[in-house]
């Protein structure tokens, strides 16, 4: 009988007290709020430097993804899928599901979104889709399951929650 | 000054926060997240280094009022939250006490382990950083430019909310005070310093 419990991802949080630095899986992380994030995107999106953005949360996603993967022995889709969504969850930005993901082409949806609910919380409503920093997390993971490297991967918004849709959908394929 | 850092540092620092079942982290009036600190420091030393010479200085300033925003409406959530009133609460008096609390936090919290080194309430601001996360984009030698985009707004907006009246949702009070990095890790000083004063 096929074992239908989902895998759990492990977080270990550490603070190092003589440097006042905070640690998730042996990764630096620092708390900041939807108003930071939401003015890094603006400033990338006035500058015209969204695609820099998605990169280098792509950049930073796709080691964490990968170490954690190799570190941990997780080989299955369903694992890798798994464990990239709660991770997403965990550190605070949001909710993604994967619709269908393949080699060449996928799509994710995400109800819940950390980017998108701080801009309406912060300006309302807007006419062009924002989460560049959750399309590279996007593209981080479709690169992390099948182990290809940066840059892998266009993924951009379909619909977007900001925009007013019930939900925002990344469209992901393979370059 | 009653205010004990040591104990701050100690008690804040053990907060662990994690997503919700919908992913976010609602807290401190803010949604949260705790995204690598290398994700932030790419972001703006990519985009400060890639953009024309002439809007280098702008680009800056929008990274500095970012943070801005950021510490004066999460550092009013920040110094009105529970855990604020059970830790550092009873140690304030005034509010110089509610500052030396604020930064004790940005300490536990990560942003940089820094302390004031001279107040004159209302009017000047010192404070020194052991250790920023922003100085890591100097790995061995020193830069020519300061880097500290963060912590020059975190420290404005601290001294926006402690002296400028009351807390505004909208934020019209967040750009009283200004803040000028005159000594930097990523420059090769022993530690950040950063002076803030009346804009």
């Amino acid at each position: 009988m096929a074992n239908l419990e989902k895998i759990q991802l492990v977080l270990d949080h550490k603070f190092d007290q003589k440097t006042g630095r905070h640690f998730i899986n042996d990764t630096q992380i620092v708390f900041h709020c939807h108003h930071f994030t939401t003015l890094y995107t603006q400033l990338a999106i006035d500058a015209g430097k969204t695609a820099l953005l998605a990169n280098v949360a792509e950049e930073n996603f796709l080691k964490i993804l990968t170490d954690y993967y190799k570190q941990h022995g997780i080989e299955s889709l369903d694992d890798k899928i798994e464990i990239a969504c709660q991770y997403y969850s965990a550190i605070g930005l949001g909710t993604l599901e994967v619709c269908f993901i393949g080699k060449y082409s996928g799509e994710v949806k995400s109800a819940n979104s950390h980017i998108e609910m701080g801009w309406i919380k912060k300006w309302s409503k807007y006419d062009k889709s924002v989460n560049y920093i959750g399309c590279g997390y996007v593209a981080a993971m479709f690169s992390a399951i099948f182990d290809n490297p940066l840059n892998s991967f266009h993924v951009e918004e379909t619909k977007s929650i900001v925009k007013g849709d019930e939900y925002t959908m990344f469209k992901v394929v393979k370059n | 000054m009653a205010i004990n850092r040591e104990k701050i540092i100690e008690d804040m620092s053990k907060i662990q926060v994690v997503g919700d079942k919908n992913g976010i982290i609602d807290g401190f009036g803010v949604f949260v997240n705790q995204l690598p600190s290398d994700f932030w420091i790419g972001f703006s030393e990519k985009l400060v280094g890639s953009v024309d010479n002439e809007i280098i200085d702008a680009t800056e300033a929008l990274l500095v009022n970012a943070a801005q925003e950021c510490g004066y409406h999460t550092g009013y959530g920040i110094i009105t939250c529970e855990e604020w009133k059970a830790v550092v609460q009873p140690m304030v008096e005034n509010v110089e006490d509610v500052l030396h609390g604020a930064f004790a936090i940005l300490t536990a919290w990560g942003w940089a382990n820094s302390e004031i080194v001279e107040l004159i309430p209302g009017e000047k601001l010192v404070v020194r950083a052991h250790d920023y996360y922003e100085a890591d984009v100097v790995m061995k030698g020193k830069s020519s430019m300061f880097k500290a985009y963060m912590v020059k707004g975190i420290c404005a907006a601290f001294m926006a909310l402690a002296y400028s009246g009351e807390y505004s949702v909208k934020g019209e009070k967040v750009n009283d005070f200004t803040c000028k990095q005159t000594k930097g890790i990523e420059c090769g000083d022993a530690y950040g310093e950063f002076i803030v004063l009346k804009a």
